[in-house]
């Protein structure tokens, strides 16, 4: 793969994705709401693809295409058992979307506060995100970084793909907060799925159809096509990476922070609806793709060279597997500038507004303006810097944002959940999921987050009953979302 | 949570329990396309329809 060639699409793609954060600017941004909602007036269509490309990382042509490398089908099983449980956004999308509107809520953290009555809640949760998102991001950055230096053969040096990732998520966010990250988001992902599925089929095409290709698969690594397979996809491994997964919906902020904005109940659908729709697509792509290094490349000494080894190989005509490459690299900036915004806004409302008095929306928004950049050049130190804890967050963060999903749960069905509750499962469910990943050890064989799960929910459970719940609050939260739904659905 | 909620909650619970049993049992050694491959996607095409109708009167 040539350099002129990468950086002319590049270039492209930099200058039609700044026409299209611009072309989104309208009206003046000047609350949180607007800023990072979207004034609540998202239409269905750009959020179900920038959910979809919210969600849909450098992981998928890159990670899930290696894991199916290793492992087979089973990536496939984790990756639909992720997909199936989105399933939760019926159920807790229109209780966020109604209670978001009523009370005004600008993050998730912020509705735990409040439902739980205690602003110490809404500072924690934020901080806990914050705390394995940051180094997730990272993570995405470095992906960027690797990916240009791969297929250049070292001619773009890998600190410049971090820099050039860095630069755009900051302005991609910029430029007007939410309905430019959404709007680039929506053009984002329909240039991911358009142009990974033309190039699979047409690899399919050239390996004899999906007769042909199944039939090779079938001869030649049979072991692919079932769990455990060759053993990567043991059960309990299978367990451990798809119940974080699982709940994923909930668990991450940049998501669940999106089930506030849609303009109503409709768009709401729309989005869920269209975004299983690309899930199940580029999922089928990303492993197909994985499938197809499996058989050409049988002999690679890591998963992740799968794609770039099959970008530059003689399957993909050299002008596809540079728009392919552009697109894992928006794919990896259209999660990090979602994050970014979102983190703002978890700092700017729920640390800096609950912990400084009187702040006023206009305040709590220059300060999350002000954030972005720092949270930026946070991420791109960590990402150059290459540390192990990094890594072992970044890996984690699924696990360790699971914790908070009892809390949650609560917020909507329990009526005798409490702060004290919220506050131990949270902070004693997030240090057990580090120690378990520092430390390396799987009690009974089962991974981090299983156990996360397991000791945040009992605690939330048994610290609840043993305290005394905001009984008024949570009868008339629970009353009017019980109310309105009988209403509308 | 109201009870035509409750009803398809425990469909996608079985389609969930399905999805992490079948392919460790009885599709362990069907290595075609038409075993956990399909399996998987035949499961999700089927929430994707639950989703469709768990919302389809939403907003009216």
């Amino acid at each position: 793969m040539t350099t002129t060639y990468v950086w002319s699409a590049i270039v492209i793609y930099i200058i039609l994705a700044l026409f299209i954060a611009f072309l989104s600017r309208r009206g003046k941004q000047t609350t949180m709401d607007s800023y990072f909602l979207g004034n609540r007036k998202l239409n269905g269509f750009v959020s179900a693809l920038s959910y979809s490309a919210t969600t849909y990382s450098a992981f998928m042509l890159v990670g899930l295409a290696g894991l199916t490398y290793n492992g087979g089908v089973g990536a496939l099983g984790f990756e639909l058992i992720y997909l199936i449980g989105v399933s939760l956004v019926a159920f807790f999308g229109p209780r966020f979307w109604l209670a978001g509107k009523k009370y005004g809520y600008v993050t998730p953290s912020e509705m735990l506060g409040d439902r739980y009555q205690n602003k110490l809640v809404a500072v924690v949760v934020s901080l806990s995100s914050c705390l394995f998102l940051i180094p997730y991001s990272a993570v995405q950055l470095s992906g960027v970084g690797y990916l240009l230096q791969g297929v250049t053969n070292n001619a773009i040096p890998f600190t410049t793909g971090v820099v050039i990732a860095t630069l755009l998520a900051i302005v991609y966010s910029y430029i007007a907060g939410i309905r430019s990250v959404a709007w680039t988001d929506a053009l984002q992902a329909l240039f991911m799925v358009i142009t990974s599925t033309i190039v699979v089929l047409i690899i399919i095409n050239r390996l004899g159809g999906f007769d042909g290709f199944f039939h090779t698969l079938e001869t030649e690594r049979s072991e692919l096509l079932t769990v455990p397979g060759n053993g990567y996809f043991s059960f309990t491994t299978f367990l451990g990476l798809t119940i974080p997964w699982f709940f994923f919906s909930l668990s991450n902020p940049q998501v669940s922070q999106r089930l506030f904005m849609p303009a109503s109940l409709k768009s709401l659908r729309t989005m869920l609806m269209g975004f299983l729709g690309f899930g199940l697509i580029y999922t089928l792509v990303s492993v197909i793709w994985g499938f197809t290094a499996s058989l050409q490349f049988p002999d690679l000494s890591n998963a992740d060279l799968a794609t770039p080894t099959l970008l530059s190989s003689d399957l993909v005509p050299p002008v596809l597997g540079v728009i392919v490459m552009v697109g894992i690299m928006a794919a990896a900036i259209s999660t990090i500038d979602s994050i970014l915004l979102t983190l703002s806004s978890l700092f700017a409302r729920d640390v800096y507004g609950n912990v400084k008095k009187n702040t006023s929306d206009q305040m709590q928004l220059r300060i999350g303006k002000l954030v972005i950049p720092v949270i930026a050049v946070l991420a791109f130190l960590f990402a150059q810097m290459e540390l192990n804890l990094i890594a072992v967050l970044s890996v984690s963060s699924s696990a360790g944002l699971l914790v908070v999903v009892p809390a949650i749960i609560g917020t909507f069905f329990w009526s005798k959940g409490t702060a004290a509750g919220v506050l131990t499962s949270v902070i004693a469910g997030s240090f057990l999921v580090i120690m378990l990943e520092v430390s390396q050890t799987t009690p009974f064989g089962l991974a981090s987050g299983i156990w996360g799960l397991l000791i945040s929910s009992l605690l939330f459970l048994i610290v609840s009953l043993l305290t005394k719940a905001p009984k008024k609050k949570a009868h008339e939260f629970l009353g009017y979302i019980k109310n309105e739904l009988r209403k509308k659905t | 949570m109201a009870s035509s909620e409750r009803k398809w909650a425990l469909v996608i619970l079985i389609t969930v329990l399905l999805a992490y049993i079948l392919p460790y049992t009885i599709f362990t050694n069907v290595s075609a396309w038409y075993g956990s491959f399909l399996l998987w996607t035949g499961l999700t095409i089927v929430i994707i329809g639950v989703n469709y109708f768990i919302t389809k009167d939403w907003g009216k």
